[in-house]
């Protein structure tokens, strides 16, 4: 098992976001974690990235127990993961965007007198994730100016640029046209074959791309599990789909 | 390429002018250049980091009084021990007090700096016995390089053999510095600067990293403060007061924070404005507060920011 | 005693503090110059009296009509300079406060020069008064039940009227506040000349004990800036409270001990704002 949750609660006064969620995610897998709003999927994610504390509860990375370590500590351990609100450095170009992932990946943070121009290694790890994303061509290009689409490629890139051992996406085709909606999960696929990803896990709210790429949906609602199963179970339990209402779409019928 | 121009001209100006410039001008090039190195240092919290400090004149004043306790009350003199009693005081102060102050951010950041800096003030001007009090402590002329120079008059020495010492300090602080801006350590402060969240998913330790720059920083203070006191050879508590903390970080935006060389520049400027202002009249407070409410108000990126901005679109933080 | 005198000054300029803080959420580094302002303003309101043949006791109506009427300077610089950067980093606001600080030092040197002034002898014109065993001039005690009085009346402003609500519901949530229709500008405008009254009648009022001097401005903010953090930033009852503290403290400290003054208050102040950074009273810290 790469990841497991056993027993996440998370309250915060009298609101209960998560109560008991319990799962297990092994190498290989590619999660969807659905749910209609508030379900705490956002909670959920912040507990298993270190970013938030549990209540009560576990986390287990990699069979060791990280409840707690905080995120950069989960991170040097091997997780990444990408944010609902697309977070990027608004002064730094595409490149050193990328190239810091990498600078912290080799632990070379805290070199403070080599000159990050002249590390082969960096730029080169770096330039390649930009292939892989196709940002290459944009590389020197502020990520502020970035179209909206580009800079939530960003964030995931610098994300997989840490080269992971799982990846925890948070909505990562939200806000983009639906169009560049699977040409960014394509690109997620490539680069998470082309890295060696172990597995992944991510909140979309898309059923077509739930359906289309994850071969196992985690269905919360109030703060529970309400199903974990396969794609085709989901599709025929009718509690999910009520639940879902407004949000499940069939694939629309041959 | 234009940028490498104007560095070397500079460069080559600061090198020639004690043999062309009359020596006024020569003597108010010593406080610029103190004030660049510490200035250097202030910007690598500020400009790269996004932390602004309101207490930055505790280190000033450290390495101040640093050269005025060696000098008169141990008899130590060189400028050498000087300089690196500043660097390891400053530093050590900046580790002691950035443990406690870099957990804070923006405003928090600003008062606990700023508490600590009144603190050291009211310690040099309360405890007389120790310090001087308001009077402060007197600096003896320091020995560079082992040399008295007994046969120069004081202008003579320090428009001649000190000037030139304060230059290599200054040049050999910018070369530390630049390099620790473009190495990785210098992304790494970027990134915490322009979104701590991210940088952490990232794997950066944020506040590690920030108490890392504050220390440098600290050390740059003092080792610029310490330059600061041969020349008047007095020391006194004021260079420690919240208003003189005030000053540098108004330098650093006159300049302009988002370029390596703006806090320098901005030094200069500074200098030079308030003695023009002064010769004048005796209101330069007021001149330059009509400046830096300008600066705000208008340019934020200051010289260097209208600078770039007439010569290429701006980005506006330091790119290294 | 004189602790208790220097609280109720000290409340009034605080006071002023939290409520631009407060509302505007803007750290008003020029409190303690407009403080000054109001002293410097006062000697010269109280001596053109006295000199017009205005009746000594009555000193206190020309000193405190100054000090309050001076605070209209807080509309013109809130106007025609701070509302510039609304919406701005808050450190930019900050420096902008500090060039104020620059600009009103040398104004006010310029204008009064650098000698102190006093309204000598006009502090005993009220006689004094025996209170626990000490000396108190009737005049501290007149000050300080107007302090008292004006606390109660921020409080009543505060939870009585209507932009008394107006200003608790902006400081408790500015975007509500303007989806509600209230006019941002004309608010802030009215806070901040209301802030800097406060700091100008708290500088004319300390006038008849002590002089005004030409760094009377800075050395306050950084003891008003003490206040504030122990009582915890934006609240009035803050203000009250950590105005006692201070003030009380100071003055216990230049007895027992001079040398340790204004230390153990800022030592105070790191340790409120290292364990506790909301101060006794403040909102909770992010």
């Amino acid at each position: 098992m790469i990841l497991e949750a056993r027993g996440l609660t998370k309250r915060y006064g009298d609101f209960v976001a998560l109560d008991g969620v319990s799962f297990a995610v092994a190498a290989g897998e590619f999660v969807s974690i659905i749910g209609p709003n508030g379900a705490g999927k956002s909670t959920l994610i912040n507990l298993l990235t270190g970013v938030a504390t549990p209540t009560a509860g576990t986390v287990r990375f990699k069979e060791r127990e990280v409840t707690g370590i905080g995120s950069v500590a989960l991170t040097r351990l091997g997780m990444a993961r990408s944010f609902q609100l697309v977070q990027i450095f608004p002064e730094l170009t595409v490149l050193e965007t990328l190239e810091a992932a990498v600078v912290s990946r080799l632990g070379r943070g805290t070199r403070m007198w080599a000159s990050l121009a002249g590390d082969r290694a960096v730029r080169d790890a770096a330039g390649e994730v930009a292939e892989l994303f196709r940002l290459a061509d944009k590389r020197h290009a502020l990520a502020r100016t970035l179209p909206q689409g580009d800079k939530k490629l960003l964030d995931v890139a610098s994300a997989f640029a840490l080269s992971p051992e799982i990846i925890l996406l948070d909505e990562p085709t939200s806000g983009v046209s639906t169009a560049d909606k699977h040409a960014i999960m394509e690109i997620l696929v490539a680069a998470a074959r082309r890295i060696g990803l172990q597995a992944i896990i991510q909140v979309e709210h898309d059923m077509d791309i739930v359906f289309g790429y994850s071969r196992r949906i985690i269905a919360l609602h109030q703060g529970r599990v309400l199903a974990d199963a396969t794609p085709e179970a989901i599709k025929a339990n009718s509690q999910v789909v009520d639940t879902m209402i407004g949000r499940a779409r069939h694939p629309a019928a041959p | 390429m234009r940028g490498r121009l104007v560095l070397a001209g500079a460069a080559l100006a600061l090198l020639t002018a004690p043999l062309v410039v009359p020596t006024y001008q020569i003597l108010l090039l010593l406080p610029f250049m103190a004030y660049a190195v510490v200035l250097l240092g202030l910007n690598l919290l500020f400009g790269y980091t996004g932390l602004v400090s309101f207490g930055h004149a505790l280190f000033i004043g450290i390495g101040a009084y640093a050269g005025a306790v060696l000098t008169t009350h141990l008899g130590i003199r060189h400028l050498e021990a000087i300089l690196l009693v500043s660097a390891v005081a400053g530093g050590i102060v900046a580790a002691l007090v950035g443990l406690l102050c870099v957990r804070y951010v923006k405003i928090y950041f600003g008062m606990l700096t700023l508490a600590f800096g009144m603190v050291f003030y009211t310690f040099l001007l309360k405890f007389y016995r120790l310090t001087g009090g308001d009077e402060g402590m007197r600096v003896l002329r320091p020995l560079l390089l082992g040399q008295e120079f007994s046969d120069f008059g004081k202008t003579a020495y320090l428009a001649g053999p000190y000037y030139y010492y304060c230059l290599a300090v200054l040049a050999l602080a910018a070369l530390g510095m630049w390099r620790i801006v473009r190495s990785p350590f210098g992304l790494c402060l970027r990134t915490i600067r322009d979104n701590p969240l991210k940088a952490e998913a990232l794997g950066v330790s944020v506040t590690r990293y920030r108490w890392y720059a504050f220390v440098i920083s600290g050390v740059y203070g003092a080792v610029g403060g310490a330059l600061l006191g041969p020349p008047t050879g007095n020391v006194d508590p004021t260079l420690a007061y919240w208003t003189h903390s005030g000053n540098v970080v108004f330098m650093t935006l006159l300049g302009g924070f988002s370029h390596f060389w703006g806090p320098v520049l901005g030094a200069f400027v500074f200098i030079y404005l308030q003695d023009l202002v002064m010769s004048v009249v005796p209101y330069w407070r007021l001149v330059f507060g009509a400046i830096l409410a300008f600066l705000v108000i208008v340019a934020p990126g200051g010289l260097m920011g209208l600078f770039t901005r007439w010569t290429a679109p701006a980005a506006d933080a330091p790119r290294a | 005693m004189s602790g208790i005198f220097h609280a109720a000054i000290l409340f009034l300029v605080a006071a002023g503090l939290q409520v631009v803080f407060g509302v505007q959420r803007i750290f008003n580094l020029a409190c303690g110059s407009f403080y000054a302002l109001g002293a410097y303003v006062g000697v010269w309101a109280v001596s053109a009296f006295v000199q017009a043949g205005g009746p000594p006791p009555l000193f206190l109506v020309p000193l405190a009509a100054a000090g309050l009427l001076v605070g209209l300077v807080g509309w013109v610089v809130e106007r025609g300079l701070l509302r510039f950067v609304y919406g701005r980093d808050e450190t930019f606001q900050l420096l902008l406060t500090f060039a104020l600080v620059l600009i009103l030092e040398d104004a006010i040197r310029l204008t009064w020069g650098a000698a102190p002034q006093s309204t000598s002898g006009l502090y005993l014109t009220y006689g004094q008064v025996r209170l626990a065993g000490a000396t108190i001039p009737v005049y501290n005690l007149i000050v300080i039940a107007a302090s008292v009085a004006i606390a109660l009346g921020i409080g009543w402003l505060l939870t009585r009227t209507a932009f008394g609500r107006i200003i608790r519901a902006t400081a408790d949530n500015r975007e509500m506040a303007e989806a509600l229709g209230v006019n941002m500008g004309r608010v802030y405008a009215k806070v901040f000349t209301l802030g800097t009254a406060l700091g100008t009648l708290g500088g004319a009022l300390v006038i008849p004990a002590t002089a005004a001097m030409s760094e009377m401005g800075i050395e306050l903010i950084v003891e008003a800036f003490a206040v504030v953090v122990i009582g915890g930033l934006g609240s009035m009852r803050g203000a009250f409270v950590g105005a006692l503290v201070v003030g009380v403290l100071r003055a216990a400290a230049i007895a027992l001990y001079p040398e340790l003054e204004m230390i153990l208050i800022y030592l105070i102040v790191i340790a409120v704002l290292v364990f506790r950074p909301r101060g006794l009273f403040g909102a909770a810290v992010a």
